[in-house]
């Protein structure tokens, strides 16, 4: 793979892949699947622009597309793709249903990122991918992994720098007692995913989440908010906020400065 | 007598000067009669000297021209269906050019007759560079005494020019080629070795001990970065194609302080674009776990990262081995972490741990040497406060691609030396039992000699042949390389990898084992370009292949390459970390605030929480803080009610 440092939008001409089409990549690897919209908010191209970029890379092998649902195609990496990539994961193509929650993770990623202090503070994305592959087959049956950390470096502009978040975006309901007892788990952890099950939770060290944010949809968020309440202070550490627009299937995604057709 | 002797004095002047004059005629003559050839010739010498070109590559050019020609006299035996015009075609069109330029046509005439004067003329030309060359090279040539040596040094200056640009132009110097050699930059010249416009070192090599001798700022860490990222971009290549074992590159960095953290953040920057999915910068971030040794090894390890006296003090030596011993071997198995090392030493748990049946002998042991085990805790506790958590767990060499670890030799060469034996233990072990005989390990080490007091770097060097791994020390030095010149000697003969050799003030040790060339000194009197007087003497003596002089002026991301009795000089192409930000083109503010953390926004992050950043923090401005709910309303509203 030759790494351009080009800032054309979209893979140039002679097959080379620019610098955004490497980022792209890794966004798409780490997503397990986006839809076409939501990689053209990533590539801020246009639809058009960001359909001939998954035709090229599908060309060059690196990823495959196809129609799985409502909506928009989806992309994901191959073999190939993540192997050029330098990525651990399995390749597979998106279950079905995953779909709508992919593509919810992949809205909050996306409307996070258009966020100046996010981009400010140089803040780092971890998503679920990452974290299952870090933590390899050391993942428990019980064990609930986020769908993705969000890290802030030590320094940044911003007054929660140093913490790490973990996101939740929740599409359906589950049981008050189930989603509570996730939360508590989730502030409860002191070791990274993938560190001997003695780590995960050691009494007296400090969490490894300094706040839970819930990105939930309508139907989920009175399950969220009951399940908040009946944790002893997490009123402070667990946010809940609406699913960003374009979370939902078939509805374009939002993304600051970019341009979607 | 006199005026006939004069006579003929004169006479022979004349004929002197008559067959010269002749001679000059004739050489014009056949130059303007085969202008065009002439031309070509002129213009290839000329290139030939401004570039700094061997003339080898004057008769590639010409070699390569063969197909067009052969192509000419095709297309004339095919129109003129004879080969007999053929054969003739290059007189003919020699013939016909002169006419075109009589006509007044020179461009229909340099066309006419190129496929001739093209091939011939860069052959002429390379015949007339070599010639130039030989004459300079054995002080023949020039008008002036000094014309040799002037020569040469202006022929060093193109020739860096030429290396240069070659490395400035975008693409010309991959990381890898396409045989899979690792391209280390731009050939300045070489001796003995292979004239070729690209540095290229097999895989093979860096699978071999290799040395890299440069002082501060003369580029040395550019090298490394480019050797490191070749071997780890080649064994990627070769581990996915299934003809080769994962690589792992561990980094001894035996310098430590704020540099070396610098250097980290560059490494692990340059390493993710080469490939390495997780760069463990040690022990800012990640942590290796000393007790995954087994027990036998573990002790032997713990006692050597304590310093011993000699004479009396080897008594209280085998005191601590035995207690040590006993820590370790004791029945529940061997201690997991340093608390639990630390609790071991107590003489109250050791005679618990053994007062079971069977123990006898250890008990006995104990007995003898308990009044001791209280000082030995506190020496093992002063040494894990200083060595810190670094190896105390979790982590094993096999969790990521690349290891940076970071001594603090220069701040505290008894810790450092610590920790040098300890992860030389531990990758020894990784390397024979662990899961690492199946990895291509290279360790290269910085400055190994700061801290080899208790490992002699000749034994890391045998140790790591023994093991399969390469290794690569690197010093500022010759002196640097190694503590005396016994062990110096024997690093430099067996790095069977080559050695490199930026600026230094003393190459000659190791210019010295690149061998010797055959240099003629002669007193013979050249009486004219082809003859030789025969008065006079000759001798064959031997010159350094690689100039210990040119050596010392090397400027910076200027290497020499030893290797196998040769000499390539290179123009090191830096590796630049390019920043792989998902985000794209930033408002120039924010770009700008962005810049300092641009470059590791997708490398792995930290494994928890509040890890001090590799590179220190960096210097954020000054800027009103965001808080949380401004931040999490900006980017999905407010909360919902």
């Amino acid at each position: 793979m030759d790494a351009s440092a080009g800032t054309t939008d979209a893979t140039t001409a002679s097959g080379r892949l620019t610098e955004r089409d490497i980022a792209a990549l890794l966004f798409v690897a780490d997503m397990y699947a986006v839809q076409l919209d939501q990689l053209a908010a990533v590539l801020r191209v246009t639809q058009t622009r960001a359909r001939a970029a998954a035709l090229s890379w599908r060309r060059a092998g690196y990823a495959e597309t196809a129609r799985l649902g409502p909506g928009l195609p989806w992309l994901w990496l191959t073999r190939s793709g993540l192997s050029a990539c330098g990525l651990p994961y399995r390749a597979a193509s998106p279950a079905l249903s995953r779909l709508a929650h992919l593509r919810a993770v992949t809205a909050v990623r996306l409307a996070l990122e258009a966020a100046p202090a996010y981009v400010a503070a140089g803040a780092f994305w971890r998503g679920e991918r990452r974290l299952r592959a870090r933590a390899g087959g050391r993942v428990g049956l019980r064990e609930h992994i986020p769908d993705a950390e969000v890290h802030w470096p030590d320094g940044a502009p911003v007054g929660f720098a140093g913490e790490c978040w973990a996101i939740e975006a929740e599409l359906t309901p589950k049981t008050v007692a189930r989603t509570a007892a996730i939360m508590h788990e989730i502030l409860a952890r002191t070791g990274d995913y993938g560190c001997p099950a003695g780590q995960a939770q050691v009494p007296g060290a400090p969490p490894r989440h300094a706040r839970v944010v819930y990105l939930c949809s309508a139907a989920a968020r009175p399950t969220v908010t009951r399940a908040r309440a009946t944790l002893p202070g997490a009123a402070g550490t667990v946010e809940i906020r609406g699913l960003p627009p374009g979370a939902d299937m078939g509805e374009p995604p939002r993304r600051a400065g970019g341009r979607t057709r | 007598m006199i005026r006939r002797y004069l006579g003929l004095m004169v006479l022979l002047a004349v004929l002197r000067a008559a067959g010269r004059l002749a001679r000059i005629a004739l050489a014009t003559a056949v130059v303007v009669a085969a202008a065009p050839v002439s031309l070509m010739a002129a213009l290839a010498v000329t290139l030939a000297w401004r570039g700094g070109w061997p003339p080898r590559r004057l008769y590639l050019a010409a070699l390569a021209c063969l197909p067009m020609v052969a192509v000419w006299l095709a297309a004339v035996a095919v129109t003129s269906r004879s080969a007999w015009q053929a054969a003739g075609a290059p007189y003919h069109a020699w013939l016909s050019s002169w006419h075109q330029v009589a006509a007044g046509s020179a461009a229909l005439a340099a066309t006419t007759i190129a496929p001739v004067a093209i091939p011939l003329g860069l052959a002429v030309g390379g015949l007339a560079w070599s010639r130039r060359i030989y004459a300079m090279e054995t002080g023949t040539g020039g008008i002036f005494p000094t014309s040799p040596a002037a020569f040469q040094a202006r022929q060093w200056r193109h020739q860096v020019r030429t290396a240069r640009a070659r490395i400035a132009a975008p693409g010309s110097v991959p990381l890898v080629s396409r045989r899979g050699a690792i391209v280390a930059g731009a050939v300045i010249r070489a001796s003995g070795h292979r004239a070729a416009d690209l540095a290229m070192i097999p895989y093979e090599r860096l699978r071999s001990h290799q040395v890299v001798i440069g002082t501060t700022g003369t580029g040395k860490t550019t090298l490394l970065l480019r050797l490191w990222a070749g071997f780890l971009t080649r064994g990627l290549q070769l581990h996915a194609a299934g003809a080769g074992r994962r690589p792992l590159l561990v980094v001894l960095d035996c310098k430590g302080g704020a540099d070396s953290r610098r250097v980290a953040d560059r490494v692990r920057r340059v390493l993710r674009g080469a490939g390495a999915r997780f760069t463990a910068v040690w022990p800012d971030e990640a942590s290796l776990s000393l007790w995954e040794l087994p027990a036998a090894q573990l002790t032997t390890t713990l006692l050597d990262m304590i310093e011993h006296g000699t004479g009396a003090a080897a008594y209280y030596a085998d005191v601590m081995e035995a207690i040590v011993a006993l820590a370790v071997g004791a029945p529940g198995g061997p201690p997991t972490s340093a608390a639990d090392f630390l609790g071991r030493l107590d003489a109250g748990w050791l005679g618990l741990a053994y007062a079971g049946p069977g123990h006898g002998d250890e008990a006995a042991l104990l007995r003898a040497a308990s009044r001791h085990v209280t000082d030995i805790a506190l020496r093992f506790r002063t040494l894990f406060r200083r060595l810190g958590p670094g190896l105390d767990g979790p982590g094993s060499y096999g969790d990521a691609d690349a290891w940076y670890c970071i001594l603090e030799g220069t701040a505290d060469v008894a810790v450092a030396e610590s920790q040098a034996r300890a992860l030389v233990d531990l990758l020894a072990h990784y390397a024979a039992h662990g899961s690492g005989a199946g990895r291509e390990i290279l360790l290269a080490v910085d400055e190994f000699s700061a801290v080899s007091r208790r490992l002699p770097i000749w034994q890391l060097y045998e140790r790591a042949r023994s093991l399969g791994l390469a290794a690569q020390v690197s010093a500022q030095s010759w002196q640097g390389l190694a503590p005396d010149d016994d062990d110096r000697y024997r690093l430099a003969a067996t790095a069977d990898g080559g050695i490199w050799l930026l600026r230094t003030p003393y190459p000659e040790p190791v210019a010295a084992l690149a061998g010797d060339q055959p240099a003629l000194d002669t007193s013979r009197r050249l009486l004219g370009v082809p003859r030789w007087g025969r008065e006079g003497s000759s001798r064959v003596r031997g010159e350094p292949v690689a100039d210990p002089a040119l050596i010392r002026r090397l400027d910076v991301g200027q290497a020499a390459y030893v290797y196998r009795g040769g000499v390539t000089f290179v123009q090191v192409k830096r590796l630049i970390a390019v920043p792989a930000a998902l985000a794209g083109p930033l408002p120039a503010e924010a770009a700008h605030r962005a810049a300092p953390l641009a470059g590791s926004r997708l490398a792995d992050r930290p494994a928890g929480p509040g890890v001090p950043d590799a590179a220190g923090p960096p210097s954020w401005p000054k800027a009103p803080a965001v808080e949380v709910t401004a931040l999490l309303d900006e980017a999905f509203g407010p909360e919902p009610g």
